[in-house]
């Protein structure tokens, strides 16, 4: 051992010594070439440097790139892009910006124009980050700038691409809109964003942000005291972002935003064979070009807290009581839990009393002693609350939850709810309180604790209709580079399954056709002629009254108080190709006033097809997913 | 025990000329400081007073450190070493983000970034582990592979953060440590290869924008927005300079802002301009100054333990050295790596002060400790 230790007689060995004379070495010529370096720098390139640190200096201008078109399924463009000409400032040498300002305003008066400088000018000024004084300006502007430029240095037109929004509000709630990097998202995202960047603020603009967006380009310029270039140093070109392609039909998009605009609601087509939205409105909307030239604080007030949320998608943040349209959940419980047979019947004679409290039926009179089918085709109310009270809350709940209700659906939109599938233990947890048996029978009939949003409403009937696969909800069909080529394919996705025996499915889908095409059906408004329609109206009480004073209040109450409608179906009865959901926000009754909406719908969708045979059996081979 | 035995000769042989050196390059860095944010009048609490407190705090660990036998402070390498690999974890989890760069533990008010102490703890390890494996013959790759281990946890931990600079300092670290214990040529050579084959590994922990900077990193005419931006204008700054400078609070580079990371990474060319090839020259012999000192106190260190740590410390300044310099007058590619003392930035000067306070601690106890 002793022998191995060279280092008991101190480090000051020859050994090291050499290493130590190596090391000595190296760092005498590693400093000499930094010493050189600098006096090449300093004093032999230091006339010249110091001249060009004079006449200072070197910009680089960001270069914004084309960010992606959106088209619906069929090609057709939902979102372009415009030129945009912008009022840009360079703080470089002038630091005075506020006098520029005033210079630009008094500019501005002499052609009658009024300055509408709204941004809060940024808190740390970069002499190389340019800021944007005025956006999206007409050309009168452009020329007040372009010709008073040696009055204005450092201020300049910057051309950069804002989005066209072919379809406006009648695809606002989906699309979103973009918006500048906020200070958030500038501190918190990747390296690559820099302040100023567009960046996709709300709804598909947000969700496809990274593909759509493309990278910056930038251009390494010389400019003069003036800011005029000088010389080019060098360019790199900007990478347009991705084209993408949604599910969307914008023909049917267009047909439920028809019937729609003007009322509180929202409507909701989809896919029942793969999940696709084809449509999907809320209205009121908003105009998205409002936040091209950056949206005024008034504006935004405004949109904020306007009572009818206009800014707020009702097809996916609404949450709803689902009424009527609720008994085919407990129905389709109670026969799997063997509560009934299609042949059970129950006694309607307009009332049900449960302990001391009284129940009543939409129909006065009572529909007589009648079994599941009619009991679903006229809505009658008893037999459900009959039913309920047979199979309990827990129960209900159980195949609300596999029909996909209570959870977010999980489509690619922000703010979407959960809805909510009340059970014995989530009251208790909620309100502190027990369950009380007759808040059993408001279940029953869709009127308790439990709310939808109208995509989940619409998902629910779609897995009936598909024969048990509940889909994720999906916008994003794929994404195209900008020659057309796909790059990625977005496949369906499965959020689980709806397990009922085929005799439910049958029995079900046969009550649903019923409602619209058998005698006496609440659905009737919903029939079309070119194919089956299957449904269920829907009339969600706001708020609960007695019966007996209900009609007579509700004269008083303004309309904020009346029912919504609902209607909620699909078509054909035989392979399903579109299921649709309306809901209109205090309206009256489903039947009436909902169930016509969606007719209008699905008419718009089998015209359609009918037009274009050809078109539509090639979507169908390549929407054909194997579940 | 040797342990706060307050030894006359502590205090009589006390390193003087490294204070002195250490107060002064500290000097010129406030100085420095001071100037390049003088034109920014916004900020309550200026940079430059931020670092005399930094640099306060750094002198009263330098104490500490000093007092207590470095042999002691070497018999809890393990421990701090793990202490650091904690925090790191910690930055990984619950780290804070700037610049897109998770590097950060904050905690009432301060933040910290464990990876600067990281580069002195790996010193500490590595020093430990070859004094505890002594050997007259140079090492064979088998012998290095716990050291190896020992460097690739913080090495990818701190690569993922991303911190490319500080990354490459702790293998530059690791690499100049093997070479000064020795290692059998061949085994240099397989460790060489196997640090290649490493790449591409360390490449797929990567994220598409990670991968993206680093190969802006080795390219930045790739990068005029970012890198390319920051070389011209640095080369402007230094050569404008010219040979007497423009003298203090003159700089008209570093006062209208052209400058980007004017307080940290792009110091030098702040002082360049501002003080010329005059001012350059004397702070670089001052670096040289400190280098040659260290590398005298490893040369006459006790015991080995003490050669490697003070090796180890002198080759951390000189590397941060020569490599911000170097990035500063455009002959190195643009990576992340702070001037010892003169950049801004609290942890680093507390882990410089600290790895100060060892170097003396080495000096002093030569005369003291007899075997």
């Amino acid at each position: 051992m002793e022998n191995r230790l060279n280092l008991l007689n101190g480090p000051e060995t020859s050994e090291f010594r050499q290493k130590f004379k190596i090391v000595f070495a190296l760092l005498l010529i590693i400093f000499s070439v930094l010493l050189i370096r600098l006096w090449y720098l300093q004093v032999i390139k230091g006339g010249e440097l110091k001249q060009r640190s004079e006449i200072n200096s070197v910009r680089f201008r960001k270069i914004t790139p084309l960010r992606g078109l959106i088209m619906d399924r069929k090609g057709n463009l939902l979102v372009d892009n415009l030129p945009s000409f912008d009022v840009v400032y360079m703080p470089g040498k002038v630091k005075d910006y506020e006098q520029l300002i005033e210079k630009l305003k008094i500019l501005y008066k002499r052609k009658s124009l009024q300055f509408a400088f709204d941004q809060h000018f940024p808190k740390i000024v970069k002499p190389y980050l340019p800021i944007k004084l005025e956006k999206n300006v007409g050309m009168e502007k452009v020329a007040v700038v372009e010709t008073n430029s040696v009055d204005l240095p450092g201020v300049y037109i910057d051309v950069s691409p804002v989005r066209l929004y072919l379809n406006g509000e009648m695809m606002a709630p989906i699309i979103g809109y973009t918006g500048e990097i906020s200070k958030e998202e500038l501190e918190e995202g990747d390296e690559k964003f820099t302040y100023g960047d567009v960046l996709g603020k709300h709804g598909m603009e947000k969700a496809l942000d990274s593909y759509i967006r493309g990278r910056n380009g930038a251009e390494l310029v010389e400019v003069n005291v003036y800011d005029k270039e000088m010389k080019n140093l060098g360019r790199i070109e900007p990478v347009p972002g991705y084209n993408a392609v949604l599910t969307i039909d914008a023909g049917l998009q267009k047909a439920a935003w028809q019937e729609l605009k003007g009322k509180a609601g929202a409507a909701v087509a989809l896919d029942p064979r793969d999940g696709s939205v084809l449509a999907m409105v809320s209205s009121p909307s908003f105009d998205p070009h409002l936040f091209n030239s950056g949206i005024s604080y008034d504006q935004w007030d405004k949109l904020q807290n306007s009572p009818l949320a206009p800014m707020s998608n009702r097809a996916i943040s609404g949450q709803y009581p689902p009424g009527s349209t609720y008994k085919l959940i407990v129905a389709a419980a109670a026969l799997e839990e063997g509560i009934i047979t299609p042949n059970t019947k129950f006694f309607c004679n307009g009332s049900f009393k449960m302990g001391n409290k009284t129940f009543h039926c939409w129909h006065k009179n009572g529909h007589g002693s009648i079994s599941l089918h009619r009991a679903i085709v006229e809505s009658c109310d008893v037999y459900f609350y009959n039913v309920g009270k047979l199979l309990g809350a827990d129960k209900i709940a159980k195949y609300a939850k596999l029909f996909g209700l209570g959870d977010a659906s999980g489509i690619d939109l922000p703010n979407e709810k959960n809805g909510i599938v009340p059970t014995e233990q989530w009251k208790l947890a909620r309100m502190k309180e027990p369950w009380q048996p007759g808040e059993t029978i408001s279940i029953a009939i869709g009127q308790g604790y439990d709310l939808v949003t109208p995509l989940q409403l619409v998902n629910a009937y779609s897995a009936l209709a598909n024969g048990g696969t509940v889909w994720r909800p999906r916008l994003i069909k794929r994404i195209e580079s900008i020659d057309g080529k796909t790059y990625k394919e977005f496949a369906p996705v499965k959020n689980g399954t709806l397990t009922l025996s085929k005799n439910t499915f049958d029995i079900l889908s046969q009550a649903l056709w019923g409602v619209v095409n058998e005698q006496g059906g609440t659905g009737g408004a919903a029939r079309i002629l070119n194919a089956d329609v299957c449904g269920k109206t829907g009339t969600a009480q706001v708020i609960s009254l007695p019966e007996n004073e209900k009609g007579r209040r509700q004269r008083k109450m303004g309309v904020l108080l009346k029912d919504h409608a609902l209607f909620v179906g699909y078509a054909p009865l035989k392979n399903p190709e579109i299921a649709v959901a309306v809901i209109v926000e205090n309206a009256g009754h489903g039947g009436s006033v909902a169930a016509p909406i969606a007719r209008k719908i699905l008419e718009a969708y089998f015209e359609e097809k009918a037009k274009q045979p050809q078109v539509m059996a090639q979507n169908l081979t390549t929407n054909k997913v194997n579940p | 025990m040797i342990f706060l035995k307050f030894d006359r000769r502590i205090f009589q042989n006390f390193d003087w000329m490294l204070l002195m050196l250490v107060l002064s390059i500290c000097a010129i860095g406030i100085l420095n400081i001071y100037s390049a944010g003088y034109a920014i009048s916004e900020r309550q609490f200026p940079f430059y007073l931020k670092q005399i407190q930094w640099i306060a705090l750094g002198l009263i660990i330098m104490m500490v450190i000093f007092f207590i036998d470095y042999r002691l402070i070497i018999k809890g390498a393990y421990v701090i070493y793990g202490i650091f690999i904690a925090l790191l974890a910690l930055v990984y989890i619950y780290g804070y983000t700037m610049h897109g760069s998770q590097r950060w533990l904050a905690f009432g008010g301060f933040v910290f970034q464990p990876s600067e102490l990281m580069k002195l703890t790996i010193i500490i390890v590595l020093a430990r582990y070859f004094d505890d494996h002594k050997s007259n013959e140079p090492y064979k790759l088998k012998e290095l592979f716990v050291p190896f281990l020992i460097v690739i946890g913080p090495f990818l931990l701190i690569l993922k953060q991303p911190d490319l600079g500080t990354a490459l300092i702790i293998m530059i670290i690791f690499a100049s440590i093997i070479f000064f214990v020795g290692v059998n040529w061949k085994s240099f050579v397989i460790a060489l290869a196997g640090g290649l084959i490493l790449i591409p590994i360390g490449w797929l922990f990567l994220k598409d924008y990670q991968k993206e900077r680093l190969i802006t990193f080795f390219n930045p005419e790739n990068d005029p927005l970012g890198a390319g931006y920051h070389i011209i204008q640095s080369m402007i700054a230094v050569g404008s300079g010219g040979f007497f400078g423009k003298g203090f609070l003159n700089g008209s580079q570093t006062q209208l802002k052209f400058l980007p990371e004017q307080q940290t990474d792009f110091v030098f060319s702040v002082f360049a301009e501002e003080w010329g090839f005059i001012g350059g020259m004397v702070l670089i012999i001052m670096f040289i100054s400190l280098i040659l000192w260290g590398l005298k106190i490893a040369l006459h260190a006790r015991d080995l333990l003490g050669t490697i740590i003070a090796f180890g410390i002198t080759a951390l300044i000189s590397w941060e050295v020569i490599i911000n310099i170097g990035m500063v007058l455009g002959i190195l590619p643009v990576v992340g790596i702070p001037l010892p003392f003169l950049s801004y930035g609290g942890s680093a000067m507390v882990s410089l002060m600290t790895a100060m306070g060892l170097l003396m601690n080495i000096n002093v106890r030569k005369f003291i400790l007899q075997r």
